[in-house]
């Protein structure tokens, strides 16, 4: 394609792009304007588009006012906690599947891949009542649990462990290291943007799910800031205005859109694989 | 001492390393998936009540299929081949199209498979309908089945073509079609309340970005969550905005694999823009795209928190999709027993478009 022709394309592309991002730009927008204005109108300027007139007292009011500070730190915790738990049972159950042989190796492949095919919409009911009969309810371990049976993660470990040649835990198993070893100092750290790409899938998961802890947190105590969100939402307009709604939703976003931002190349394949898997 | 260590390490052998990493996965596994499901079909053969049963362990009454009878089926239930014309003349249209295009070789045998398929099901399905004094025990979860696939049958077209779209225009390596590719893929990352929470005051008659454009051009703003021409539209627009960008990353990969020898011969024959998108993108990416439409469908068919947040099913139950029932059948009804049963119904489908899925993302590997 000719350079003028190029040209063209980028500027008739960049009005469909602006017009999707326009909604989150406006989320942003109504965040740094004063409640008592937008409760007359939220199209002071450009269609509200730009923040004017400026106010930046309903972030302080998120920090002073509400839970959103208390939801923010259990959804770093939960995803964290999320993160490293799926990628110990992954890498570990991944290098096994890929790389050792043991009687029944098939037959666990194809149980582990047969639950890829089970939605977490189809079993939060039974979970609901397991973790109900446990007593587990409204806590940490019951948010994050659940995700850490789902195969995906192994499968992507065991795709990228079976990439590796084998001279290199050949001559290992030739100087006499063990297996757990050769796994521990051989293979995790050849896994690392296996591991990123997982690690980033988890996160987000983690961070965006909304049915299960909907379901499981009934404490406000233990709200996730997407379910926060979800609890505030309703009702936005009367009690907590709709600025300081709209910081809540720009605070819930920050640490996915930064990562985005930040990683984007793990992002998107993170996501394509778990978009593709599972 | 380090010696020691490895050397004492050594005694561990391949099998008892290997139990030793499966364990944690298969223990979290076979605890948090396995059992939950075996657990889901025992639930749903059971009149089970959330509160009862949380009172009184004994309080659950096993029924059989009693469950998935009161969900599914009715009184005086009878078929006929014209009692949905619309719908069944489709699903015949579909299953001769089916036919006809593995017939004439121009669809993969797998492809035809599911076509023909879904088909049969559209005819034989929409035929049962309650006959004379006749009803349907749940008057709701049929209805509530086919809102879901209306949202499926909106949304899924809707991305996939705009996907398609904007990938093959954007499909160049500089900077500015990174930048853009960015700005597309922006809105996937936000989390599902995040997304209704800007769509919800986007589509608000009073604050709406939407309405204040309508008002500049002296239009009357349409109540778009509550009017039930125009909730169900709102919500796929939502959910076509919000969920563009994997579409879009796999369309950019699959068009990565064309060769560039192509495009140039093409151009010798003076195919060049909208013609080579006709002649040699879409044919070289029929696998891409049967892939993105399937995993679409399994993504959407499990839309719950768009209407849950946005409309509450609503109005008069026109967004009311499954998994949302399942939800309210199970904590708001406590009716665990016939939740369970949905879920189960749910499964089933959501297994069927899996092995799809599996069959079609195999093919590449021939």
């Amino acid at each position: 394609m000719n350079t003028r022709g190029y040209y063209w394309l980028v500027v008739a592309l960049s009005v469909p792009a602006f017009l999707w991002l326009v909604p989150t730009l406006w989320m942003v927008s109504l965040s740094f304007q004063p409640n008592e204005v937008l409760a007359r109108t939220t199209s002071t300027t450009a269609l509200g588009l730009l923040p004017i007139p400026f106010t930046a007292e309903n972030y302080g009011a998120l920090f002073t006012f509400g839970q959103t500070p208390w939801w923010f730190l259990n959804s770093v915790i939960v995803a964290l906690g999320m993160t490293l738990g799926v990628l110990l049972v992954s890498t570990t159950a991944g290098y096994a599947l890929a790389r050792l042989d043991f009687p029944f190796k098939r037959a666990l492949i194809l149980a582990a891949l047969a639950g890829l095919m089970v939605p977490e919409q189809a079993v939060f009911i039974p979970l609901y009542t397991m973790f109900a009969d446990f007593g587990w309810h409204n806590s940490y371990h019951a948010l994050i649990l659940p995700r850490m049976a789902v195969p995906i993660g192994v499968f992507l470990m065991m795709q990228f462990f079976k990439a590796i040649p084998d001279d290199i835990e050949e001559a290992a198993r030739l100087e006499g290291v063990g297996w757990l070893q050769i796994f521990w100092y051989v293979m995790l750290p050849l896994a690392r943007p296996a591991m990123m790409t997982l690690a980033i899938l988890t996160f987000l998961y983690a961070w965006n799910d909304y049915l299960w802890p909907l379901v499981s947190a009934q404490k406000r105590e233990f709200f996730t800031i997407t379910l926060g969100l979800a609890s505030i939402q309703s009702n936005f307009a009367q009690s907590e205005g709709l600025g300081r709604v709209m910081a809540s939703g720009v605070i819930a976003s920050l640490p996915v859109v930064l990562l985005f931002l930040i990683f984007q190349r793990y992002v998107v394949q993170a996501m394509t694989v778990g978009g593709s898997k599972g | 001492m380090a010696r020691d260590r490895i050397a004492g390490r050594r005694r561990l052998t391949q099998k008892q390393a290997a139990a030793l990493l499966l364990l944690p996965f298969f223990a979290v596994y076979a605890m948090f998936l396995v059992y939950p499901f075996l657990r889901g079909i025992w639930i749903s053969l059971h009149d089970w009540n959330l509160l009862a049963v949380a009172f009184n362990p004994d309080a659950k009454e096993f029924i059989g299929f009693e469950n998935y009878q009161r969900v599914m089926w009715g009184q005086n239930i009878e078929w006929s081949a014209w009692a949905s014309p619309a719908l069944q003349v489709v699903g015949l249209a579909g299953a001769g199209l089916a036919a006809f295009l593995r017939r004439t070789d121009r669809m993969s045998r797998a492809t035809a498979i599911a076509l023909g398929l879904a088909s049969v099901l559209l005819f034989v399905l929409p035929g049962f309908h309650p006959g004379e004094g006749g009803r349907w025990y749940d008057r709701r979860f049929w209805p509530t089945v086919g809102n879901t696939l209306v949202f499926v049958g909106l949304t899924v077209p809707g991305v996939t073509l705009t996907a398609l779209v904007i990938a093959a225009a954007i499909n160049r390596e500089t900077r500015a079609m990174a930048v853009l590719r960015t700005l597309f893929f922006l809105s996937q990352v936000l989390s599902v309340t995040v997304v209704t929470l800007i769509w919800q005051i986007m589509f608000s008659p009073r604050q709406g970005l939407i309405a204040n454009i309508t008002e500049v051009f002296g239009g009357t703003p349409i109540v778009w969550l509550t009017d039930q021409q125009f909730a169900m539209a709102a919500i796929v627009i939502t959910t076509i905005w919000w969920s563009l960008g994997i579409a879009m990353i796999l369309f950019l990969a699959g068009l990565q694999d064309i060769s560039a020898d192509l495009y140039e011969a093409g151009a010798l024959d003076n195919a060049t823009g909208v013609r080579a998108f006709r002649h040699i993108t879409l044919p070289n990416l029929k696998r891409t795209i049967t892939l993105v439409i399937v995993l679409q469908i399994i993504l959407h068919f499990q839309v719950f928190g768009q209407s849950h947040l946005m409309t509450q099913g609503g109005p008069n139950d026109t967004t009311q999709v499954l998994v949302r029932y399942i939800y309210q059948t199970g904590f708001r009804d406590s009716e665990l027993g016939r939740a369970s049963a949905m879920a189960v119904f749910l499964f089933v489908i959501m297994s069927g478009f899996s092995v799809l899925q599996f069959v079609v993302g195999r093919e590449d590997d021939r």
